[in-house]
């Protein structure tokens, strides 16, 4: 077992005053040692700013909602039925799919780490890495629902997705009520980052918005 | 190992900080590191962030232990020496590397998914149904057996198909290509009677870890 030795997890331990130099400093070094190349980088900086994010697990919501077939073909196979919507790569090798209906509630957590669905949607935001999302989720699911503003009702049963191996986990949140004449764009348009990790859920649209 | 990352079930760990809508980082030097991290190609770094000393893993912030686990193994593997990071500038001496990573492998990364899924027959020790329990296990080295599944009873759900088993990955022990099994427990079953009965956990679970039950 390869343990990072201590006397250099120990030099390393100190906060950076300033992190962002820090990185850049050793960027520069790892290019000039010819370890990186910068326009490698610049592919995958793109990526994660650009490219990958809750747009594109939205567009897989709305497709469900409107495609009876896709849906199944989701929560069978949630890879390929994923892939056929054009998003695959770095953390969505295994893509399980959980439904949302009006008797079961899904929510996913990692609690060893911060293992999330990337092609679906980006990178984890701060507050999914919190020790105490990870530490609370598992044990009292509700409570954390409750304190980000989603109170569920006793009757509905509760499922969490504790993310620590080769799967990663995506909810297929209830389509909203009052959706029903609006297409498969503006749909994607209602469908939150949130709602896929299973916190919130779609709300319906207001009156006056989107239509 | 028994470390502060395996944090499920824990009390007192502050607070969630949520934020609806939040990025996925905070600063432009987050994406800049994790981009770092991919294109060294270090392989698996859990094993380095999981050996960060407690009191600093729950002092620093989330890229700052990948930062740390990143200097830690590329040093450890040797592309780099203390004294450059220190420094910030490459030994004269030393030779020019090639990128490991080139622009069409970190496009190619995006585009096509790496499986990890094995391609062996081997067969299940367990099937749909069966009632199984986490074994009672302590290494002090790197699992995806989180604590508060141990010597609890659940129920195979599916069959995920054979991985490795990451518990070895980072020695030289040969791979150990075994079932992977979604497990679920009912919320009484790891939390006690004061758990809602109705709601349960699921988690993937690597046949090692489980025992009939």
């Amino acid at each position: 077992m390869s343990q990072p030795s201590s006397d250099h997890a120990q030099d390393h331990t100190d906060v950076p005053s300033d992190p962002a130099l820090r990185v850049k400093a050793l960027e520069s070094l790892l290019v000039e040692k010819g370890l990186v190349d910068p326009e490698a980088l610049d592919v995958l900086v793109d990526t994660y700013e650009n490219r990958v994010g809750p747009r594109n697990g939205a567009q897989v919501v709305a497709r469900a909602w409107v495609d009876p077939a896709y849906k199944q073909r989701l929560l069978e196979d949630g890879t390929a039925a994923i892939a056929e919507s054009g998003y695959s790569g770095g953390q969505g090798e295994k893509l399980t799919v959980v439904e949302n209906m009006s008797s079961v509630h899904n929510v996913i957590v990692c609690t060893l780490c911060s293992c999330y669905p990337w092609p679906v949607l980006g990178l984890p935001p701060t507050w999914y890495k919190s020790f105490a999302y990870r530490s609370r989720t598992v044990i009292d699911p509700r409570g954390v629902l409750s304190e980000l503003g989603l109170d569920l009702p006793k009757d509905i049963e509760v499922r969490v997705w504790d993310s620590n191996a080769a799967s990663r986990y995506f909810v297929l949140p209830e389509r909203p009520d009052g959706t029903e004449s609006m297409s498969e764009t503006d749909l994607a348009t209602l469908v939150t980052r949130d709602s896929m990790i299973g916190v919130a859920m779609v709300a319906s649209p207001t009156v006056g918005g989107v239509s | 190992m028994n470390g502060i990352h395996d944090m499920g079930g824990m009390h007192g760990l502050g607070e969630i900080g949520y934020k609806e809508s939040a990025p996925g980082y905070d600063e432009p030097w987050e994406v800049r590191l994790f981009a770092l991290v991919q294109a060294m190609r270090t392989g698996g770094l859990r094993a380095y962030i999981e050996g960060i000393p407690a009191p600093d893993y729950l002092r620093m912030g989330y890229y700052e232990r990948w930062y740390t686990a990143l200097i830690t193994r590329i040093i450890e593997r040797g592309s780099v020496t203390l004294a450059e990071v220190d420094s910030g500038r490459a030994d004269p001496a030393s030779a020019k590397a090639t990128p490991a990573l080139t622009p069409e492998i970190a496009r190619d990364l995006l585009s096509r998914s790496t499986k990890t899924e094995q391609d062996i027959e081997l067969a299940p020790r367990f099937h749909v149904g069966d009632s199984v329990r986490g074994r009672n296990m302590n290494p002090a080295t790197h699992t995806r057996m989180p604590r508060y599944t141990r010597g609890k009873t659940g129920v195979v759900e599916r069959d995920r198909g054979v991985f490795d088993l990451p518990d070895i990955e980072q020695t030289s022990a040969e791979p150990k290509p075994q079932h992977v099994y979604l497990i679920r427990y009912a919320g009484r079953e790891l939390w006690g009677e004061e758990a809602p009965p109705n709601d349960s956990l699921y988690i993937d679970m690597w046949e090692d870890y489980l025992e009939p039950a």
